[in-house]
């Protein structure tokens, strides 16, 4: 009896420390994807450019093989039964996130788009804002494990920058579509946009999710 | 043994599987609710500790119910259990979870219109206080014990993992709890009235195992309602476990412990010593309905989250069923034993044995 509560805690001590790996990777995810943008600014399809598109590919693909073992290990070990399902949406839900910084950032190294010069700081401050949103996204479901009071604070965040990087994209797209370039660079650039944005509105839609989960679980 | 004596004993074991059937639903009926734990591995816990409690732990309340009524022939004893099962089993039917407690002790003051004789009003006054005093004790526990979990979860920052390993055993420790206090507390609504007539002789093998005659019908007892938690209470378990409030799995704790707690304070000769030893209010020993414990608490928890959660429609029905419980054991058992004297000739009532 002694030895099976003893392994009963391991299996979810183990479980607990995939779970937060789970999030670390969205930060690491958030930080290679904000250095790679500069990167792109700077030399555009350059080694290091690459070299970073391929760090995240290996924080996606690490991701992934974590999101399966934690599926795998919710359901085989029969854990928190009442809120497996809920669990397992959120963390599908964060994955999503770091497969889009992923696809991002592999589209920008297939497709090159010119981002013209003035237009650097306001995307670097879009990157920013997208990135900041993802990483509280993390935290807010850090705090979900640990502490149900602190997932409020972390969603304000989110909602705040997911506001203010729409605004960003708006202004930008406006900047492009009022200026001078090709209809098709204009366009490819509008796709470039949406997709960063997309990232903040993934997170917003985890954290709407995750507001949900916490009235459920408070007792 | 006299063979019609294990006839008569028949109606109260009736009575045993329907506690079974019907108050296991009150221990575990959260716990398998919110699927925290498996309701083969909760029969099996109900099972062994209701009949631990029962045996061990069952003498206190006994007394209580012998001062109310002191059923002093067979045939009256069989009829008194026999008008209790029938209303507790066929409010079960109807989807009420009803309380064995009340179903007895109307049976029993049936039994003294019946028979003529005075029911002592001040043992009347004390197990009804109780009755309205045990759902609303267990509200007030649950909800202190809820801020306490409350509070320990935000400081102790628990993972949700490890806090739901915890509830788990929890649910089965405390569950373990609450069915020795049931056992202890309820044996003498199912047996109690067979103890005076009791045929069994004390039990002992060297000086390990030791059991009164009391002992070993409360055995039997507790052996029949280990029988209706297995055999029928599934169920009623799946029904308490969601329909009344829909509960987290620390929420459904707190709701074990709460009752746990109410049951032992009703039922523990120990704990109502230890009270009195250190000049603090004691409660009486009476047997209490889990099933009046157990709502108490979901509507402590639930009353203190606003009350919108909670089905009024099932609770305003079970409250209900505890005031007509009672009456209907009461009507079926006056009739019955009309029947039972003046057309089976059985004696229901010695009144030259009736010494208490």
């Amino acid at each position: 009896m002694f030895n099976v509560k003893i392994s009963l805690f391991s299996h979810t001590k183990e479980l607990e420390q995939k779970i937060d790996m789970l999030h670390d990777k969205i930060i690491e995810a958030s930080m290679v994807f904000k250095k790679a943008a500069d990167v792109y600014l700077k030399e555009k399809r350059s080694k290091n450019y690459r070299k970073l598109s391929k760090e995240i590919k290996t924080i996606e693909h690490d991701a992934d093989v974590l999101r399966r073992d934690i599926e795998n290990r919710l359901y085989s070990q029969n854990l928190i039964p009442d809120f497996r399902g809920n669990i397992l949406e959120l963390v599908e839900n964060l994955d999503k996130v770091i497969n889009e910084f992923d696809e991002v950032a592999h589209k920008f190294y297939i497709e090159q788009p010119d981002i013209p010069e003035k237009y650097h700081e306001r995307f670097k401050e879009l990157v920013g804002q997208v990135c900041e949103c993802a990483e509280n996204l993390a935290m807010a479901s850090r705090a979900f494990f640990y502490d149900l009071s602190a997932v409020r604070d972390y969603s304000k965040k989110v909602y705040w920058l997911e506001h203010e990087s729409d605004k960003t994209t708006a202004s930008l797209k406006e900047g492009v579509f009022d200026s001078d370039m090709e209809l098709a660079h204009k366009l490819q650039l509008n796709s470039f946009l949406t997709e960063v944005a997309d990232i903040a509105d993934l997170a917003e839609n985890c954290i709407d999710q995750l507001l949900i989960y916490v009235i459920k679980r408070d007792i | 043994m006299d063979l019609s004596y294990l006839f008569f004993l028949s109606s109260g074991l009736f009575l045993g599987w329907s506690l079974g059937a019907n108050d296991a639903a009150n221990i575990f009926g959260t716990a398998v609710g919110t699927k925290m734990v498996r309701f083969n591995t909760a029969a099996v816990i109900a099972s062994i500790f209701i009949i631990l409690g029962a045996v061990f732990g069952g003498a206190g309340t006994t007394e209580t119910l012998d001062t109310l009524g002191s059923v002093n022939t067979l045939p009256g004893a069989f009829m008194i259990a026999l008008a209790a099962a029938v209303t507790v089993y066929w409010m079960s039917r109807t989807g009420v979870s009803v309380s064995t407690s009340q179903a007895i002790v109307g049976a029993i003051i049936g039994w003294n219109f019946y028979c003529g004789e005075s029911t002592d009003v001040s043992v009347i006054g004390k197990i009804f206080g109780t009755w309205v005093l045990c759902p609303l004790l267990a509200g007030a526990v649950s909800v202190f014990l809820y801020f306490l979990l409350r509070l320990f979860i935000r400081y102790t920052r628990i993972h949700i993992l490890r806090q739901d390993s915890y509830v788990r055993m929890g649910l089965m420790i405390m569950g373990a709890v609450c069915a020795y206090a049931l056992g202890a507390n309820n044996i003498a609504n199912i047996m109690g009235v067979f103890v005076d007539s009791a045929p069994f002789h004390d039990f002992k093998i060297d000086n390990v195992v030791y059991l009164t005659r009391i002992q070993i019908l409360f055995l039997l007892g507790g052996m029949a309602i280990a029988v209706g938690i297995v055999t029928y209470s599934h169920n009623v378990i799946r029904t308490v476990g969601n329909n009344m409030f829909k509960m987290s799995p620390l929420a459904a704790l707190t709701v074990v412990m709460a009752q746990a707690i109410v049951l032992l304070l009703f039922s523990s000769q120990g704990l109502r010593d230890f009270l009195v030893s250190h000049s603090l209010p004691a409660f009486p020993l009476v047997p209490v309905s889990s099933t009046q414990a157990v709502i108490g608490a979901i509507l402590g928890i639930g009353l203190l989250k606003g009350g919108r959660g909670v089905n009024w429609g099932i609770t305003g029905r079970i409250v209900v069923g505890w005031i007509v419980t009672p009456l209907i054991a009461l009507v079926v058992c006056f009739v019955s034993l009309f029947f039972l004297e003046n057309v089976f000739n059985q004696v229901v009532y010695q009144p030259e044995l009736n010494l208490l």
